[in-house]
């Protein structure tokens, strides 16, 4: 390929990467030096060792988040980026080709119908206000397996199309079979109908886009001709309870600070974070068809973490990709609760632990590389810390077994022990500072702009959601340590997960549910706790944040999960967001597209008791559920058998003793989806409520 | 689920009626015809007893009591028309996407024209329903997304390379 791609990195896109590498490398190695220090003095034990190794790799980790965090810091003191995507003029689009077409893309799972269609809806809404519509096309591709949700996105995705009059532009489908999972998802798009568009800007079931912001992603796109992919920041939003609005808070006052020193170092070489991303079409058809790789899973089988993948295999056949940080007007809602994000963590893990193996495979471009391996990291770093800590208080344990030996020899002057508090306080204090300096740096940030200062609760509300935010999140890294070192631990055990939809909307963590989830680390928090107390008394009260956090997780898991609570924060005007203070009409339209929900479609004004059965009873849903059945060759002989006996059991047993897999093949077959309809008029069952 | 508590005799659905009574016939496929829009008696009746007449004519399926053939058969009717009407291929998908406009409640009158004498204009209505039809994808254009190779790092493979860069070959 490579046909348009431009001119090699210019020098000082490189000079930027080898500063920064610079600094990091420089940062680690202060710090290594003054543990050494500490450790060299009577030879370095096996446990200072791997002290010295878990420290080195855990402090270049923070090192690169840390400096990220500063050049972004510059980068917003000082208000621009000129080497940004945005910054540069690019090639204009010749006057004569056509107009870019572009797909926007919505791959949904068995998710909330009603607020996938009031989302991509509010999409809608704010790109018509553009005035450019008319170059966008959106496509639901579902690959729902639940029978009842198969039927409601129909009917809500009919509702659309006749609201926004949007026939031949709102299209809807659902795959037979979710072969290669969202993968496969989108390949079949590609194939399919990729050939009408020059870009598709692919969206998670809880993306909300500002129609701004997608005409200018195209125009970036069109006016680089060498870029495959720009990835726009989401910044997290919508969500009330107390866990998500700090989660919320922390996104959008550091996010920004972060991302744009991602953007700082990485400029062409970024990365894909599988949505609220434009994709050029066809390098995407000619390069991210995806192997399988070699192997049983976790690490082998299908990649799961696609988007990753897909970005290196684009930067190795030369394309760009670059990560807009200053493109605004791009959403995401996160899981609720603090249970609800270690679940999300837990089918991410695995995704991520695949990359390990991809990260060392051959033709791959460094800043790839680092990209697999920070994936990696952003799981693998739990288990290293919990090893770190360990190692740490056992160490200071064998420490006090020591006794102090104070003449050598024939000397009778005392050789008193040399006192390394300093070098160690240092250590610590340099490491806290990486930690929390980025926290500081983005409060110094707001001052620098007024509105946005108002936008976060002023200089007080923001100041005091900072140090809240902050205790919260030494409160809650070692639980979510925990969480993530069971998984990779799950994972290196060989103990796949599937990927089951996510519980997106609020909701409350029930005591049951709480101690379920964190009784082994309370647990572990206290005995741990009684140990160190008793056997390291001086290492106990170091280790008091994390052991608070996980001696306190169960009643902090439930507290943080509270609406009210997060509602009360909100009028204390605490981890208050632009977006919550003054919402852009893109989050206003969706706030009232589920507000007002009041269907064009008068079946949808109806609540049945299942949609299921409403495909099989309500004429006009049976209809349009057969026309939108895929056209195959009839099943075989004992395909029909197996039809045939399902029909009999639903005509015996009745829809409560199916599987939704059942009643999906019942529904996804044109003859059996008529001739139930057919039998639940001629027969209809003692619940004859099910009968419009 | 628990098996014990369904009783040999009692089944989801009513028990079928292998022959139904006129009465049975005309009260459910007239129902069915309201259902679906056509209000007007008459129009019940004149269609429910073109069903009947076609239903008989149809060979016994072992599957399908009378009273289902008949409805299977009010389908086809009105497919029959669609398909002429909008000039569309028997079966296809999009003569059920038809079907589900006409039943979309978007054209109210639609009953009317199914008893109009061939060749009176209704292209008002065909419009209509030419706009209700759903078009759920655009057509297809069959593009190939190769799979990509990623080749993993071994260390026979980086004796490999190392062999082929000493000693080329």
């Amino acid at each position: 390929m490579a046909n348009s791609v431009q001119t090699p990195a210019p020098i000082g896109h490189a000079l930027r990467q080898a500063g920064f590498f610079t600094l990091v490398l420089f940062s680690t190695l202060i710090a290594l030096g003054l543990l050494v220090s500490v450790f060299h003095t009577d030879g370095l034990s096996p446990i200072e060792l791997l002290l010295l190794l878990l420290y080195a790799i855990l402090f270049s980790w923070i090192c690169i988040s840390f400096w990220s965090a500063l050049m972004g810091f510059f980068i917003l003191l000082f208000g621009r980026d000129r080497w940004a995507i945005s910054r540069q003029p690019g090639t204009p689009p010749d006057p004569n080709a056509p107009p870019p077409r572009t797909a926007i893309l919505m791959p949904i799972y068995n998710e909330d119908s009603q607020r996938v269609f009031a989302g991509l809806r509010a999409t809608y809404q704010s790109l018509v206000d553009t005035g450019q519509s008319d170059g966008f096309d959106f496509f639901i591709l579902s690959d729902t397996r639940d029978p009842d949700v198969w039927v409601e996105e129909e009917l809500r995705w009919q509702d659309m199309v006749r609201a926004v009059d949007g026939k031949g532009r709102v299209f809807y489908r659902n795959r037979p079979e979710n072969t290669s999972r969202k993968t496969g998802n989108l390949e079949d798009f590609c194939t399919r109908w990729g050939g009408h568009y020059r870009y598709m800007i692919v969206l998670d079931a809880d993306s909300i886009m500002k129609g701004s912001t997608l005409v200018e992603m195209v125009r970036l796109m069109e006016h680089h001709p060498g870029v495959a992919l720009i990835q726009t920041p989401p910044v997290p939003v919508n969500r009330e309870s107390l866990f998500a609005r700090i989660l919320q808070f922390a996104g959008g006052i550091y996010g920004r600070m972060f991302t744009a020193g991602l953007n700082y170092w990485q400029l062409g070489e970024s990365n894909y974070w599988g949505h609220n991303a434009i994709i050029r079409i066809q390098p995407f058809l000619d390069h991210c068809g995806l192997p399988k790789l070699p192997g049983r899973e976790p690490f082998g089988g299908e990649i799961l973490s696609h988007d990753f993948v897909e970005a290196a295999l684009l930067r190795r056949a030369g394309w760009e990709v670059w990560l807009a940080y200053d493109l605004d007007g791009s959403y995401e809602e996160i899981p609720p609760t603090l249970i609800d994000y270690a679940k999300r963590d837990r089918r991410w893990c695995q995704g991520n632990m695949q990359h390990l193996r991809l990260a060392m495979s051959r033709g791959l471009n460094g800043i790839s590389r680092l990209h697999f391996i920070m994936g990696v990291m952003s799981y693998a770093a739990s288990p290293l810390w919990l090893l770190f800590l360990i190692a740490t208080g056992v160490a200071a344990y064998l420490q006090t077994q020591q006794e102090l030996v104070y003449f050598f020899g024939q000397n009778w002057m005392p050789v008193w022990p040399v006192s390394f508090a300093v070098e160690m306080t240092t250590v610590l204090l340099v490491t806290l500072t990486m930690l929390f300096l980025p926290k500081l740096l983005a409060l110094i940030l707001l001052l620098k702009d007024e509105k946005l200062l108002r936008a976060y609760g002023g200089l007080a509300g923001a100041t005091w959601s900072v140090l809240l935010e902050t205790v919260f999140s030494v409160l809650t890294a070692p639980v979510l340590m925990l969480f993530q070192t069971k998984f990779v631990l799950a994972i290196l055990m060989r103990r796949a997960v599937g990927w089951p939809p996510q519980q997106r909307g609020d909701h409350m963590t029930s005591f049951k549910e709480a101690a379920f989830a964190h009784g082994g680390h309370t647990l572990i928090g206290v005995v741990t706790g009684v140990l160190s107390y008793w056997y390291v008394p001086a290492f106990f009260w170091w280790f008091t944040p994390v052991l608070a956090g996980l001696t306190l997780s169960i009643p902090v898991s439930m507290l943080s999960s509270s609406i009210t609570l997060g509602r009360q924060a909100r009028e204390l005007g605490l981890f208050l967001t632009p977006e919550e203070t003054d919402p852009p009409a893109v989050l206003r339209y969706l706030a009232e597209n589920l507000e007002d929900d009041e269907p064009v479609l008068p079946v949808l004004q109806d609540k049945p008791h299942s949609r299921f059965i409403q495909a099989l009873t309500d004429p006009y849903v049976n209809a349009l559920h057969l026309s939108l059945l895929p056209e195959r060759e009839p099943p075989g002989k004992r395909r029909r058998h197996y039809l045939e006996g399902l029909i009999h059991h639903l005509e015996e047993e009745g829809p409560d003793s199916m599987s939704a897999a059942q009643k999906r093949d019942l529904i996804a077959d044109p003859e059996s989806l008529q001739r139930l309809h057919a039998l639940f008029w001629s027969r209809p069952p003692a619940d004859a409520g099910a009968l419009p | 689920m628990d098996r014990s508590k369904i009783s040999a005799g009692h089944h989801y659905l009513a028990p079928s009626v292998a022959a139904p009574s006129s009465e049975l016939l005309f009260g459910r496929l007239g129902a069915y015809w309201q259902t679906l829009g056509v209000t007007d008696p008459a129009q019940v009746q004149a269609l429910t007893e073109q069903v009947l007449r076609r239903a008989a004519e149809l060979p016994d399926t072992p599957l399908l009591d009378p009273l289902a053939r008949a409805l299977l058969v009010c389908g086809d009717l009105l497919d029959e028309w669609l398909a002429r009407a909008l000039e569309l291929p028997r079966p296809s998908r999009q003569l059920a996407a038809a079907r589900a406009a006409l039943l979309s409640g978007v054209a109210p009158g639609w009953p009317k024209a199914l008893f109009a004498p061939p060749g009176e204009a209704m292209d008002g209505l065909l419009d209509t329903l030419r706009e209700a039809i759903a078009e759920p994808t655009p057509t297809p254009v069959v593009g190939a997304m190769p799979t990509q190779r990623i080749k993993s790092f071994t260390l026979l493979g980086l004796v490999r390379v190392l062999w082929r860069k000493l000693f080329g070959g």
